[in-house]
């Protein structure tokens, strides 16, 4: 039993190593993630007056959509990799339990999502003149991103094997993540605004309910979804 | 309360709507059906001769 | 596969009946609503619709679930015609309640919790569809179809509670004060019994049809069959 599970661990870990180093080497990825969601922002800018006094309220929902945009393309190139180099097969052949391969790529997807986000926020700090170092936002980022990662790479696996690919994923997505989008919004909001914790809690509730859920139940449903 | 020109013109136009909807799948249903059955013939056709 | 099943047969007749009897009954038996006049009867089938199509969904993801267990091919078949057929009845329920709404509230769309959760629910139905178009192999398609359904009928009711936290604390209904349009009027004895007759109805014409799109489904996949085994 201690070797199962050290084996579980490990093979989780690998995967997570495995493409951190690739995108280590060839960056692709997070360079694509990242002018891609300074260009959300800039559109943003000339799509909404962001003027100073509006900025407290619309920044949330600012940020939030550009991580939503940003992180399709994350989760659409990261099983579009595992799937063009053949990895998903040899992954699939080793023997661990499938969902240490959902786990792996889940993690390496919020890695990559995480690290995108922490850019974001300092340089739209600094367009913007809002300081958004606050680790209430901060928390919220985590688990937004949490619960967006743990949908998004069940149904990226299967988005990825159809025909239509990288256009399917946004649409299977959205629909399904907008709890998170909403809750997400609202705790970040609450907090850049310190607003009492008595209205950011509901909002955190649902954050944290359906992280647990849908990482439970995502992680239940990826052996449906590898199958060969 | 509504006037009756306005409100029965509403309801005329909501009804007409369910059922065009209602009506429209119930065709489609049975146009899929005939296109099936055809399919299924000429399949068959071309299975005997083979 | 031949002729109908007697037993779909009674159930065709049985819509029939039941449906022209809900039109008596919305168009003569009903009493005139006092405030909105003859426009409220849209209620009746907009509602049966709204309930009835909440029930396929649902019938839709227990479907997935017993398929993922069982593998059994007909199981996908049911699914997809509970989703196709809820989508119907979703459409109406959208686009009657839209026309309700212009007379009664001002205004064609609100972006209340029930009508925001039913715009999404449409979207994951075709998103589902979508994603079925977009795979060829017939297991493939089962497989993804079923979780896809999970996964959407796990996010629904959690996104209209949240939809209804952020209403309490931003009113957004332009209009009328309350935007749960089923406390908007009170209802007498005799609206009450025509809203339930209306709801039976289409939960007998949702079976019928069930039962016919099963039976399209259970064709579609037997020419599937023989076209692979003529053209090898």
């Amino acid at each position: 039993m201690e070797r199962e599970s050290t084996a579980y661990f490990k093979a989780i870990g690998a995967i997570v190593w495995k493409d951190l180093a690739a995108e280590l080497r060839s960056r692709e990825l997070l360079s694509a993630m990242l002018v891609f969601a300074m260009l959300v922002i800039l559109i943003f800018n000339f799509a909404i007056e962001l003027q100073p006094s509006l900025r407290a309220t619309i920044t949330p929902g600012v940020l939030w959509v550009t991580f939503a945009f940003a992180g399709t393309l994350g989760l659409n190139r990261s099983m579009a990799i595992e799937k063009d180099r053949g990895c998903l097969d040899g992954l699939l052949l080793a023997p661990v339990d499938r969902s240490a391969i959902y786990f792996g790529k889940a993690l390496s997807n919020l890695a990559f999502m995480l690290i995108v986000e922490l850019i974001v926020l300092p340089v739209y700090s600094l367009l913007y003149n809002t300081n958004l170092f606050n680790p209430g936002l901060l928390l919220t980022i985590l688990l937004g991103s949490i619960g967006y990662v743990a949908v998004g790479t069940l149904l990226a696996s299967m988005a990825v094997q159809t025909r239509t690919r990288d256009v399917l994923l946004p649409i299977l997505l959205f629909p399904v993540i907008l709890p998170i989008l909403m809750a997400a919004v609202k705790t970040s909001g609450g907090f850049l605004q310190s607003a009492p914790m008595e209205t950011i809690w509901p909002w955190l509730n649902i954050l944290i309910v359906y992280d647990v859920i849908f990482t439970a139940v995502a992680f239940m449903l990826y052996d449906s979804v590898v199958e060969e | 309360m509504l006037p009756y020109a306005v409100s029965i013109k509403y309801m005329i136009g909501g009804y007409i709507v369910i059922f065009a909807i209602l009506f429209g799948y119930l065709i489609s249903l049975f146009v899929r059906w005939r296109k099936l059955r055809q399919d299924l013939r000429t399949l068959e056709e071309m299975q005997k001769r083979q | 596969m031949r002729s109908q099943p007697k037993g779909l047969t009674f159930m065709t007749i049985l819509s029939g009946l039941l449906f022209l009897g809900a039109l008596w009954m919305v168009f003569v038996y009903a009493p005139l609503e006092a405030v909105m006049n003859y426009v409220q009867k849209i209620f009746y089938f907009h509602i049966a619709n709204a309930w009835v199509g909440m029930l396929g969904f649902m019938a839709a993801a227990v479907a997935g679930i017993v398929y993922l267990v069982k593998k059994d091919m007909k199981w996908d078949i049911v699914e997809l015609a509970a989703v196709e057929i809820s989508l119907v009845f979703f459409s109406i329920t959208i686009a009657s309640g839209s026309i309700w709404a212009k007379p009664s509230w001002g205004t064609w769309w609100t972006w209340d919790a029930r009508l925001t959760t039913a715009a999404i629910l449409e979207m994951i139905y075709l998103a589902y569809l979508l994603l079925r178009q977009g795979i060829e192999d017939p297991e493939q398609r089962a497989r993804f179809g079923a979780v896809y359904t999970l996964i959407g009928s796990l996010s629904v009711p959690i996104t209209f509670f949240s939809i209804r936290i952020w209403q309490t604390i931003h009113p957004a209904v332009i209009g009328a004060g309350s935007s749960s349009a089923v406390g908007s009027f009170g209802m007498t004895p005799k609206m009450l019994a025509t809203m339930f007759y209306c709801l039976g109805t289409f939960s007998v014409i949702f079976v019928t049809l069930l039962w016919y799109r099963i039976r399209l489904g259970v064709l579609a996949e037997r020419v599937e069959q023989i076209k692979l085994q003529v053209m090898e």
